[in-house]
């Protein structure tokens, strides 16, 4: 086993990364939960996939491939199972493997960015079918863009500011002065989070008082921000 | 007896408290409204308000217990006159309805002209505030890599807001993009130049 070899390389270079997939077996156990997307902790895509990926021979056209990559990509259902087992004409456990199999690829390669033709088309096996590897090659890199921005705003987050409103009162009166002239402000903030089930995204809200020596004490903070901000983006 | 500081009809006792007022010396008065003052002025001190009273009484041998309830009567003037914004004036005119003599409501008057700015930012900085923004704090930093992407750049802001619930605080958290944090920034800034218009 070339152990070594790899554990020294910090590159993500594709040969090597052959080598990875040709010499450890697929050790990590991709997960029967059907409910469970995201199943591979590790981003590997051993022999066993490319095997799989090779029932798409057997699509009738190449739109049909294409259905099934990117439905792929989101994870494996029931209801994709299915509709891949009765377009190829294979089995559901069968099915099941190959959307394993390509969200496998699909993981793979928006995990370490590939982005040009060569870098994909140099993790399949030699023996892989040519046109098969170049259409899925092109399709992958047709949605990476896409997926990409999907997984950057499904990443784990604290709740995310949504909205914000705000009202400026001059309070005029109060139970322990009758007459004064001080302005406040109130101030809405909307949160979201997006942790929370897809269905029912819970959003939040709260509404805070702020003086005006609040809200200049928070506008030195956020102008603080904005400076640090500005000699980050300049470098 | 037509007052300014209160439309209430005062009990007998609150005269008789004046009357007892006169008989002490200008020293002393004058220190027995000093150590007012300084209750007033940080309402939170009672145990050292009530412990002055206490030395007061002791150094010129009178009992503790009459000394502060003359002093309770004393302060229901300042304190409805600051609800009512009365002027010196006024309250001059009020302690010598009361009975107070002319000196030393002359004395009271003006020292509550002198405190009356610091009296009355005080009394404003009671006024209710609902749900009210005790500290915030934030954090920002790069985004490097995430489960599904291994490399990124993005960057994040992190909010820590800490809102006063009653008697209580609550941290409110929440993370922000930078086109968010523009706009958070953006309204901020409308709402103070919204304030200071009305300064």
């Amino acid at each position: 086993m070339s152990i070594g070899a790899v554990s020294s390389q910090t590159t993500n270079d594709a040969a090597d990364v052959i080598l990875f997939a040709l010499h450890f077996p697929c050790g990590i156990l991709l997960s029967r939960d059907l409910s469970q997307s995201h199943v591979n902790m590790a981003a590997t895509v051993c022999n066993e996939d490319f095997t799989n990926l090779q029932l798409l021979l057997k699509a009738p056209s190449k739109d049909a491939v294409r259905e099934v990559c990117v439905q792929s990509q989101r994870g494996l259902s029931q209801r994709l199972t299915e509709s891949t087992a009765a377009t190829l004409g294979i089995s559901e456990a069968q099915a099941a493997q190959l959307v394993q199999s390509l969200h496998a690829l699909s993981h793979y390669v928006l995990f370490y960015n590939l982005s040009s033709p060569e870098q994909i088309l140099a993790i399949f096996p030699e023996s892989f079918h040519s046109s098969l590897k170049n259409l899925i090659t092109k399709i992958l890199l047709e949605n990476s863009a896409t997926w990409r921005t999907e997984a950057l705003s499904n990443q784990i987050s604290l709740p995310q500011l949504k909205d914000l409103d705000w009202r400026v009162d001059m309070v005029t009166s109060s139970d322990s002065v009758s007459r004064m002239s001080v302005p406040t402000c109130l101030v809405q903030l909307k949160m979201v989070d997006p942790c929370s089930s897809a269905d029912s995204e819970s959003v939040s809200s709260v509404t805070v008082e702020l003086s005006r020596e609040s809200l200049d004490t928070i506008l030195d903070g956020l102008g603080r921000i904005r400076d640090q901000l500005s000699v980050v983006a300049g470098k | 007896m037509q007052l300014h500081f209160t439309k209430d009809v005062l009990p007998d006792s609150v005269g008789t408290d004046f009357q007892n007022l006169n008989k002490l010396n200008e020293q002393q008065f004058h220190r027995l409204i000093e150590i007012l003052f300084q209750f007033l002025l940080e309402p939170k001190e009672t145990e050292r308000f009530m412990q002055q009273l206490t030395e007061f009484a002791g150094e010129h041998g009178m009992s503790a217990g009459p000394l502060r309830n003359l002093m309770k009567s004393v302060l229901l003037v300042p304190q409805g006159a600051l609800k009512k914004n009365l002027t010196g004036e006024q309250i001059k005119e009020d302690l010598l309805t009361l009975g107070l003599s002319e000196e030393k409501s002359a004395h009271f008057s003006l020292q509550w002209a002198e405190h009356y700015a610091a009296l009355t930012r005080l009394a404003v900085g009671q006024t209710l505030m609902v749900n009210q923004l005790v500290d915030m704090e934030w954090k920002f930093g790069v985004t490097v890599g995430t489960s599904e992407i291994q490399k990124l750049g993005t960057v994040f802001l992190q909010l820590k807001l800490v809102v006063r619930k009653g008697n209580s605080t609550e941290n409110v958290y929440m993370e922000l993009t930078l086109p968010q944090f523009y706009n958070f920034l953006h309204e901020m800034e409308r709402a103070k130049a919204s304030m200071e218009c009305f300064s």
